[in-house]
């Protein structure tokens, strides 16, 4: 299958109206508009399996077939959820600097889905040029007429609103985002009821990711079938890999999903920098935790990770180099969780805490065995007794590091504490509390 | 940190305390609520705005913000204390923002806030004396691909060094007499030798 969503990645100026319309972008959205009912295109959508790219790999079909029908008593919204922030992942901000016509196809094609008339792209703070660019592009489809009273010249109104963020990472569970779109703390909403039922500004509304929109517009113009020849049974297509930290050549990748995380490394980012060993490789984002490298040859798909106890999340692929402590990792990450969580929830504002200061001790050379205790208690404590699955993330890298490095975390404990005691000094250079 | 109350990047105004938005900024603020079905959805897009004006948010800033979309000053304080990007003191004229994240702190993040320190004398949460410069360290930017990533209001500064820090942090001291064309400037350089440094590689 040939790529299909990163074709306009090496530009250096974004793909602008003129140029796209020229390479054929919103004709399958204008064919849509003009002749296919929003059944039509959910059920194509269903059909090719397409699963949601933001991490959670539900089935995107679904998910809109749960909105609501005609007769509507009211607005029905698409929410696109740009509030990328998962360590490690960086492929959204390539869609929307490089090619934004792609995502706002997608957006087109699938608030007509849904019956929605608006569109809320909610976009991180921090992405300032990827929202210039979107406000760009967006002016350009209200020029055109594309947006506005009349779309594609049906009957249909569509608009789309520019949202950005503020700063939080917690704001990409989508009720923590739909909340912070109302101007509200982005604290994850109790569910149910769930989004198609009461989400933004309590009437109905999918959220989607912006890698699955960019997935739509191929999907409705060269079918279900089509779709499905790429990719695994049960996770078709491509997916954006990442694959940062110390490789050769860092970047996004557009390959089948279930390519093995070997491949990416070695053949697609150049292997480990500088000819060093593997420590340890992150499969899919920070809360997907750490593995050895003699997991290398594990398929990049929802289903094989889950084999190997952990998650494809967003595909993000991080590369901890030997001469790397797992426990300085493991202490990044959870001084990172330790920042974000919202705080509604006593067992996530503790847990990630506690569990920051237990890190904190390996690294400081105060290990002890009854720790890795203390640690599982602190993670079953805390996971599924919050509101959304904050602690299933914080626990991630905590619970790998103590599967598959406890012998590693316990050496380089000891170590410390020694040269300690000989030198009297207590200084570790790496990302220490303040 | 630095209490010195000095303007902030491009055109806020230099008595920033006291100055109210001017009437050209308020009409925006005003057209905003009705973007969203109930008008408090356009608090964050207020509030960013007057901090890219002022640079920082003032109690006056939320009072005003709350008072557009209909909500409570002490509702609003509860948001913007909840998001990172909102500050509420002033800061340098060119706020740097050094990633910490895995990528970056595996990429020599730890690093760049060293020279930062060592050529301004300036760490975490501090601003220098003449009130140009502040220094952050921030969670994940996004940019994982090209790390370790050094961010001046939301510019992102890609793939950098001690040395192409250095020589970031002289323009920046150089041209501060117009920060914002100096800051874009800056910008449109670093992207340019990024793209070449990766040959177009995302």
């Amino acid at each position: 299958m040939e790529n299909y969503l990163s074709t306009e990645f090496r530009r250096a100026t974004p793909l602008f109206l003129e140029e796209a319309r020229a390479k054929g972008r919103y004709r399958t959205a204008q064919r849509v508009f003009e002749t296919l009912t929003p059944e039509q295109v959910v059920d194509e959508v269903k059909n090719s399996g397409l699963r949601g790219r933001g991490g959670a790999w539900f089935p995107t079909g679904i998910k809109w077939s749960f909105m609501p029908k005609e007769p509507l008593k009211g607005p029905s919204y698409l929410v696109i959820n740009a509030d990328e922030g998962e360590p490690g992942t960086f492929k959204d901000r390539q869609i929307m600097e490089k090619d934004p016509h792609l995502l706002l196809e997608g957006i087109l094609i699938g608030s007509f889905a849904i019956r929605a008339e608006t569109a809320f792209l909610y976009i991180r703070g921090e992405y300032k040029l990827a929202h210039d660019t979107l406000a760009q592009a967006i002016a350009e489809l209200e020029a055109a007429g594309i947006l506005g009273d009349a779309a594609f010249g049906t009957k249909r109104k569509m608009r789309i609103v520019l949202h950005r963020g503020a700063g939080a990472y917690i704001c990409g569970e989508e009720t923590a985002l739909l909340n912070s779109l109302e101007g509200r703390r982005g604290e994850p909403r109790p569910k149910p009821p769930f989004p198609a039922v009461w989400g933004a500004f309590g009437r109905p509304t999918s959220v989607n990711n912006v890698e699955t929109l960019a997935n739509v517009p191929a999907i409705l113009e060269k079918g279900a079938a089509w779709y499905k020849s790429a990719g695994t049974a049960q996770a078709p297509g491509h997916l954006l890999f990442g694959v940062s930290g110390a490789v050769e050549r860092p970047g996004c990748f557009e390959l089948p999903l279930g390519t093995t995380a070997r491949e990416l490394v070695e053949r697609w980012a150049g292997g480990v920098k500088g000819g060093r060993r593997m420590k340890a490789f992150i499969p899919g984002g920070a809360s997907t935790g750490f593995l050895p490298p003699d997991r290398l040859d594990v398929p990049m798909d929802p289903e094989s990770l889950r084999k190997e106890g952990t998650m494809l999340g967003t595909g993000g692929i991080i590369v901890i180099p030997e001469g790397v402590e797992i426990v300085d990792a493991a202490r990044v990450f959870s001084r990172f969780f330790r920042h974000e969580t919202c705080g509604q929830c006593s067992p996530c504002r503790e847990g990630s805490a506690w569990s920051d200061q237990v890190v904190g001790r390996f690294q400081r050379g105060e290990g002890r065995t009854e720790d890795f205790v203390l640690l599982d208690a602190i993670m079953r404590g805390s996971k599924q007794r919050t509101i959304c699955v904050f602690p299933e993330a914080f626990a991630g890298p905590l619970g790998s590091a103590v599967k598959h490095f406890k012998d590693d975390l316990m050496a380089v404990s000891a170590r410390r504490a020694a040269a300690d005691a000989g030198s009297g000094a207590a200084a570790h250079g790496t990302a220490s509390h303040g | 940190m630095s209490a010195a109350g000095q303007a902030g990047a491009g055109d806020r105004p230099a008595t920033a305390p006291a100055a109210a938005p001017p009437d050209d900024l308020m009409s925006a603020l005003r057209a905003l609520p009705s973007r969203y079905p109930q008008a408090r959805g356009a608090l964050l897009p207020i509030l960013t705005r007057l901090q890219e004006w002022r640079g920082h948010l003032t109690p006056a800033d939320m009072r005003l913000a709350g008072e557009l979309v209909g909500v409570a000053a002490a509702d609003v304080f509860s948001v913007v204390t909840f998001y990172t990007m909102y500050r509420q003191r002033p800061v340098g004229r060119f706020p740097l923002g050094v990633c910490r994240n895995i990528a970056c702190w595996v990429n020599g993040s730890e690093q760049l806030v060293a020279t930062v320190r060592e050529t301004l004398g300036i760490g975490p949460g501090e601003t220098t004396p003449d009130g140009l410069f502040s220094l952050e360290e921030v969670e994940c930017l996004g940019s994982c691909g090209s790390a370790p990533c050094l961010e001046i209001d939301s510019c992102y500064f890609e793939q950098q060094s001690p040395v192409s820090v250095k020589a970031l942090l002289a323009r920046l001291k150089a041209g501060a007499g117009d920060a914002a064309a100096t800051l874009a400037a800056a910008h449109a350089d670093a992207a340019a030798e990024l793209r070449r440094a990766r040959d177009g590689r995302p």
